[in-house]
């Protein structure tokens, strides 16, 4: 993994939204890697921050009343929080593509799943009506739509929520980008059209050669998909470890509880994560103790004291407690 | 989407017949005598000759029959022509008018209906153009702008301000007169030197390739047109502004922003269109409210369509009248109704391509 070419690099992100109740903080410091071609997992409850750190890479959070106030992101030796405007658009959905979670209301309802699927082709490169439309075809086709010159011509409302996916999917990698980001993909579809998914993400990864981060809440899914993850909370990131590592030895008592809760399958995503007892926190301010001491089964009267910054404790396994929750002794 | 079209327009004759249920309901409040009006001009006073015209419409008959008589008509005997009849176009006679309703509305109708139309101009530039441009930039100065002025337009009622202007720029300016056109221009038409096919004036002119009348025209219609408009836009401006904020902040948005497209493009291919949709929703009620505005708006500027006759009309207690022409608006809201609904389906294919 060292050897790989980093493709991207964020540094100290940090991100606020102004509202009546106060700043949010909603990503507090965050800083990782990716490397050309591997494929990152990011999970955490819901509201830790995932989505406003994908968003805020691209400048795509709504500002106001969102605020980028720290950090930097360097793709291909450009920070994508400085560059101008003009140059970003270049990059996005050509260079990285974001897939959402909810494919219905992520696509407009009154253009046709074509006109969408096609516009990012007609924003990055010079290309004809037709070779477009071809393209198009190809790339639906590519994605498992049956039929796809017809359903070019549908409209959103018109295709199930699996096939709305992957016509998302379609609609992110026209451009063939070098890092696709899938914010939840598979959390409004059921579970076999899941599978269908994740798999075809993995076929279209190996085929592409492109870097993936997926986001998450299901631990499960990640398994077999991902090389490295990184778990959030409160908008801190509090473990990051190769995929087998974080399973066999999980270093945050956070993560050992979404570990926890994983095995009983029949439940859906957000029951299983409520075995951890409590909610996480919005923070209106830094914290200055640690966000999950609260809910936390090994907390120490430390974690109250100070909040523990990511800590190197094997390598490429990083985690951010005062607690060796293995040898239940404090490090 | 077909049998959303053909459900609407089926609906289309159950509410006429709404209409006119509650329209004659209202005729009955009239004496029989008063009622003769909606089948012969001349109502005698003799008590006998108004006895045997009363018999002879039918107006002492049970109220079904008298219904069925005033929507086709009855004969008579003596000359065997029909009388009445409002599914025949005829609406009965106009004491103050002293003609049929129906030909007082074909008179005065074009000079509403050119009214209307330019009215719709600055209701789209004001309300529609404003409200999108306010919602772009939301919560600056414009957008500031925009809510003072939607709420000055709310607060401020029509009559009022059609006052103020006709003050100022008719009274103390002398910039713009009332009425409908001058009277050199009245005189032209008479004598045939300027002829009228659509008679509005403003197309009138045109056709005939007469800039002066073209002028004369505009120059009557202004204060009208910006009276008029001003019971719509408001309503317009805070529709458009609520409806493009709310489409600035769907997913879609953020979607079309990580294509890499840019901002301009954004708000026009991929918002727009969304946000529009329920300003078309209420273009058919604005209808409504333009047909109810005319009323007050004609009357201030002396404007010979067919609000200030009924205005006229209801101040000299001519019900027959007055009730055509509340008729006759009920069939153009109606009408106009259909057409948004319509309009609607087409623009949204979320309703155009359902098929239940
Ligand atoms: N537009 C906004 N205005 C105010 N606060 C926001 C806004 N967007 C996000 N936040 C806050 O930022 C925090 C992180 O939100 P984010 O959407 O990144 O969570 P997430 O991890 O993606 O959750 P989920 O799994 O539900 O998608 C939350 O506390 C949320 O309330
Ligand atoms: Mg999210």
């Amino acid at each position: 993994m060292e050897s790989r070419n980093q493709i991207l690099e964020v540094n100290n992100l940090e991100t606020q939204f102004s509202t009546w109740e106060g700043v949010v903080h909603a990503v507090n410091g965050v800083s990782f890697n990716l490397a050309e071609g591997e494929t990152l997992g990011i999970v955490g409850e819901s509201g830790c921050g995932k989505s406003v750190t994908m968003l805020s890479m691209l400048r795509l959070i709504p500002s106001p009343p969102g605020r980028i106030v720290n950090g930097s992101a360097i793709f291909k030796k450009k920070d994508l929080l400085k560059i101008n405007e003009d140059e970003l658009s270049t990059i996005r959905g050509a260079q990285i593509s974001l897939i959402f979670q909810d494919p219905m209301t992520f696509f407009n309802p009154v253009l046709t799943i074509g006109e969408q699927v096609i516009e990012p082709l007609q924003t990055h490169l010079n290309i004809s009506e037709n070779d477009a439309r071809d393209r198009a075809i190809e790339i639906l086709d590519l994605v498992g739509i049956p039929n796809p010159a017809e359903r070019l011509k549908d409209y959103p409302h018109q295709f199930s929520g699996g096939m709305r996916q992957r016509a998302m999917i379609a609609m992110a990698l026209i451009c063939s980008p070098q890092i696709l980001i899938a914010d939840e993909p598979t959390t409004a579809l059921d579970v076999t059209v899941q599978a269908q998914i994740v798999d075809l993400v993995k076929k279209l990864r190996s085929e592409l050669g492109m870097a993936v981060i997926w986001i998450t809440h299901d631990l499960g899914i990640v398994a077999g998909l991902v090389d490295r993850v990184i778990v959030m909370y409160a908008g801190y990131i509090v473990e990051e470890a190769p995929v087998k590592e974080l399973y066999r030895a999980p270093g945050h008592p956070y993560t050992k509880g979404l570990l926890g809760s994983l095995p009983r399958l029949d439940a859906n995503e957000r029951e299983r994560l409520a075995s951890i007892e409590g909610i996480p926190p919005v923070l209106y301010r830094k914290a200055s103790t640690c966000p999950f001491a609260p809910r936390c089964p090994y907390r120490i009267d430390h974690c109250f004291n100070e909040n523990p910054k990511l800590m190197e404790i094997s390598p490429n396994h990083k985690v951010a407690c005062w607690v060796d929750i293995e040898n239940r002794k404090e490090r | 989407m077909t049998t959303y079209i053909i459900r609407r327009i089926l609906l289309v004759p159950l509410l006429l017949l709404g209409v006119t249920i509650i329209i004659f309901g209202m005729l009955q409040f009239l004496q029989p005598a008063e009622r003769a009006a909606l089948y012969i001009r001349d109502i005698p006073k003799n008590p006998e000759a108004l006895e045997s015209v009363i018999r002879t419409y039918g107006l002492d008959k049970p109220i079904y029959i008298q219904y069925w008589n005033w929507l086709v008509g009855q004969k008579n005997p003596n000359t065997g022509e029909i009388h009445g009849g409002i599914l025949r176009g005829d609406f009965g006679y106009s004491r103050v008018g002293a003609e049929p309703v129906i030909d007082m509305i074909k008179h005065r109708f074009p000079a509403t209906l050119e009214l209307a139309i330019w009215a719709i101009i600055p209701i789209i530039v004001v309300g529609v153009w404003l409200g999108i441009q306010a919602a772009i930039n939301h919560n600056k100065f414009i957008d500031q702008f925009a809510r003072v002025f939607s709420i000055i337009g709310y607060s401020f009622p029509a009559f009022v301000f059609g006052l103020l202007v006709l003050m100022i720029f008719y009274a103390n300016l002398k910039w713009f007169p009332p009425g409908r056109l001058s009277n050199w221009v009245i005189a032209e038409i008479n004598s045939g030197s300027f002829k009228t096919y659509t008679n509005l004036m403003t197309i009138d002119a045109l056709i005939n390739g007469r800039l002066d009348v073209l002028w004369d025209a505009l120059r009557h219609l202004i204060l009208p047109v910006i009276t008029l408009s001003y019971i719509s836009w408001a309503t317009f401006l805070r529709i458009t502004r609520s409806s493009m904020l709310e489409t600035l902040n769907q997913d879609y948005m953020t979607t079309a922003k990580a294509k890499g497209i840019s901002t301009k493009v954004a708000i026009k291919k991929h918002a727009l269109p969304n946000a529009l949709i329920p300003v078309v929703t209420i273009s058919g009620f604005t209808v409504v409210s333009l047909l109810g505005g005319v009323v007050i708006t004609e009357t201030i500027f002396n404007f010979p369509g067919i609000g200030s006759a009924a205005a006229n009309a209801a101040s000299q207690l001519d019900v027959v009248t007055v009730l055509g022409f509340a008729l006759f608006n009920g069939v153009i809201l109606i009408l106009a109704n259909l057409v948004a609904d319509i309009l609607y389906a087409l623009v949204d294919p979320r309703i155009r391509l359902s098929t239940n």
